[in-house]
């Protein structure tokens, strides 16, 4: 009887509340509601904006590592100069003690080259000219390389500064004295640079002190011998990984395919970028999975199905390199470019179905997904050995960890795998 | 409004114009606020209420599947803000002893000359504990295991709250009977004699018939 009462009560309140008037329209809701959506747009521009700003910054960044490390026209003539001796050191000269010699003292090795140029041209002037070693070393009498050096002439040490200058120095004297480098490769000279290495030293400061307008000329070559030479790569690599939230307890295997580039900033450090299709799948706890909507049925857990482009933007460091082996590591960060999201939610069997018809969702394609800049830390491990001249094969252990919130649930979404790749060494390519 | 009409202001609700917002806020107001009236003690609480609502339908208006109605979407967001507000203000659910149950007897309701606004003022009145449970399960024609777990509250808890509220509604109704100048419940509400939108449709069993679809 009173249950009949009381749906009675119900139904007469259900009918009486069926048919609301509607309430006249306040312009004053409207402008609080406006000023909370302003409130909340200005962060919303910037983060509009941040894609493209930062892949300026990335462009602008690829392009100055390219212009400072570019290959300068000027300087052509001389790598000219400097390679040759490798060349006759490679077969069986002499001149591999230049080689081992240029690690210690860089000046010293230059000035055998020199040397070997001003011995080969100078010979038949003997004593017309001034001796270059009365004047380079003036005080510093005893010294092993003065004779060596006795023959090496003011006008030919212009000339020497002329083609150092690249294209202000005459074309057939480089080509002259390139030649004659070849020429006569075996030259006692370098015997008694390596018998005695303290001259080498003694004879750049003499030559500083003594040669002013010689002076810049031996510095640009000096830097240039020992300046790095930018490597450039591309990588093709595919990855399997594993994807989890807060822990990699529930993960699930992903798949990874992209391709890098990078760029030697110097013998030991590189910087990556590149672009990698990933497809990460993950399964979370439902209280990790964070929405608006109030779910009718809570479910046990989501099911997610990510689809991205990964753009990583990393920095390397190489800690060993012998034997052809290279190890080196890495780190940075990633922006993921959310290109497809999926979440399928899982119910306890007997609470799935909601009563009325109704049922609580299953499934919930995100219809404009977001990127998220930035957002993802890199930690990575690479294992380089050649394969042939031009290409590498590479291993690389990496761990993603999550610094933002990632995708429409909102989950730390952490990976860890190993990318298989093939680098190709575009530098092979330029050599001269 | 046309279907065609209002996914055009939907897709330039995505792209944040403000004009198109304001359309659908207008156009979504009656019905909106209806759902929002019966949660909140009066009409400010109630705009206050639905405009968070609105906040959000703008700013996830992306996640808004286009396969379903919009109305059904709208509303059970409505209904969403409205039990996070009541979550939010727990400490002021119960602010009201519970006087003697008043019994009427049956055909007493249908001879009442109650209409909406008197309804809905008695709802208004009641504490927001029992408020929300009558509206969950009366109105809206959930479940008390639904409700509890929408709540975070026992079953128990929500079959008790409901007892109450429907033993202050019938206090309230005795008293708009007994009393000809007790049936001013309007807080401050105001009307338009104009039906802009479309009401709920009539032949429903619930007002959240569509919502439910």
């Amino acid at each position: 009887m009173n249950h009949e009462k009381d749906k009675e009560l119900d139904d007469f309140f259900r009918k009486g509340l069926q048919n609301p008037v509607d309430p006249v329209f306040r312009e004053n809701d409207w402008g609080s509601l406006e000023q909370m959506l302003k409130k909340s747009r200005k962060p919303k521009g910037i983060v509009y904006w941040l894609p493209y700003i930062s892949s300026a910054a990335a462009l602008l960044l690829l392009f100055l590592g390219w212009w400072s490390f570019r290959p300068k026209p000027a300087a052509q003539s001389e790598t000219q100069i400097a390679v040759l001796p490798h060349k006759a050191a490679g077969h069986g000269s002499p001149l591999a003690s230049n080689q081992q010699l240029a690690p210690r003292n860089q000046s010293a090795s230059h000035l055998t080259v020199q040397g070997q140029i001003a011995k080969a041209t100078a010979a038949p002037n003997t004593g017309k000219d001034k001796p270059f070693s009365a004047r380079a070393h003036g005080g510093l009498p005893g010294l092993a390389v003065k004779n060596a050096l006795h023959s090496y002439t003011d006008n030919q040490l212009i000339a020497l500064a002329q083609m150092k200058k690249g294209s202000d120095g005459p074309a057939p004297v480089n080509r002259e004295f390139a030649m004659l480098s070849i020429a006569s490769p075996k030259i006692n000279f370098e015997d008694e640079l390596v018998n005695q290495p303290v001259v080498s030293g003694n004879l750049s400061r003499g030559q500083d002190a003594g040669l002013p307008g010689q002076k810049p000329a031996n510095k640009t070559k000096i830097s240039l011998r020992s300046a790095f030479r930018p490597q450039y790569a591309l990588t093709v690599l595919a990855a399997p990984d594993l994807n989890g939230v807060g822990s990699f307890q529930q993960s699930k295997v992903g798949t990874n395919v992209g391709l890098q580039f990078s760029a030697g900033l110097s013998r030991k450090f590189s910087i990556t970028t590149g672009v990698i299709y990933s497809a990460k799948p993950y399964l979370t706890d439902f209280d990790s999975y964070h929405t608006l909507y109030k779910f009718p049925v809570t479910p046990v857990n989501v099911t997610a199905d990510c689809r991205m482009l990964d753009i990583p933007l990393n920095i390397g460091y190489q800690v060993y390199n012998k034997h052809q082996n290279r190890i080196s590591i890495g780190t940075g960060l990633s922006s993921y470019l959310m290109l497809h999201e999926n979440y399928t939610f899982n119910y306890a069997a007997s609470t799935h179905s909601y009563g009325y018809g109704y049922t609580s969702p299953t499934n919930y394609t995100v219809p404009n997904s977001k990127s998220y800049l930035m957002g993802v830390f890199n930690l990575n491990a690479t294992y380089e050995r050649p394969i042939s001249s031009k290409i590498d094969i590479a291993v690389e252990p990496y761990l993603k960890l999550p610094l933002t919130n990632i995708g429409y649930s909102q989950v730390r979404l952490q990976s860890t795998g190993v990318a298989v790749g093939l680098k190709w060494n575009l530098n092979s390519l330029a050599k001269p | 409004m046309g279907e065609e009409e209002l996914h055009q202001l939907i897709r330039g609700c995505i792209k944040q114009d403000r004009k198109c917002q304001k359309m659908l806020y207008k156009a979504f107001y009656g019905f909106s606020m209806s759902i929002c009236l019966r949660y909140a003690s009066d009409r400010d609480q109630a705009a206050e209420v639905m405009n968070q609502g609105f906040f959000k339908v703008f700013t996830h208006i992306e996640s808004y599947d286009p396969g379903r109605p919009f109305k059904a979407w709208l509303g059970k967001i409505m209904m969403n803000v409205s039990i996070d507000h009541y979550r939010s203000n727990l400490k002021m659910a119960y602010t009201e002893d519970l006087d003697e149950a008043v019994h009427i007897s049956d055909g007493n309701l249908v001879d009442k000359n109650l209409n909406y606004n008197d309804l809905l003022a008695m709802v208004q009145r009641l504490p927001q504990a029992y408020r929300t449970v009558f509206n969950l399960f009366a109105i809206e024609g959930y479940s008390h295991d639904e409700i509890a777990s929408m709540l975070n509250i026992n079953a128990g808890t929500s079959k008790s709250n409901l007892h109450k509220a429907r033993q202050k509604l019938k206090q309230m109704i005795f008293k708009a009977d007994s009393s000809v100048n007790s049936a001013n419940y309007n807080n401050g509400m105001d009307y338009t004699p104009i039906v802009a939108i479309t009401a709920v449709a009539a032949n429903g069993v619930f007002l959240n018939k569509g919502i439910r679809e």
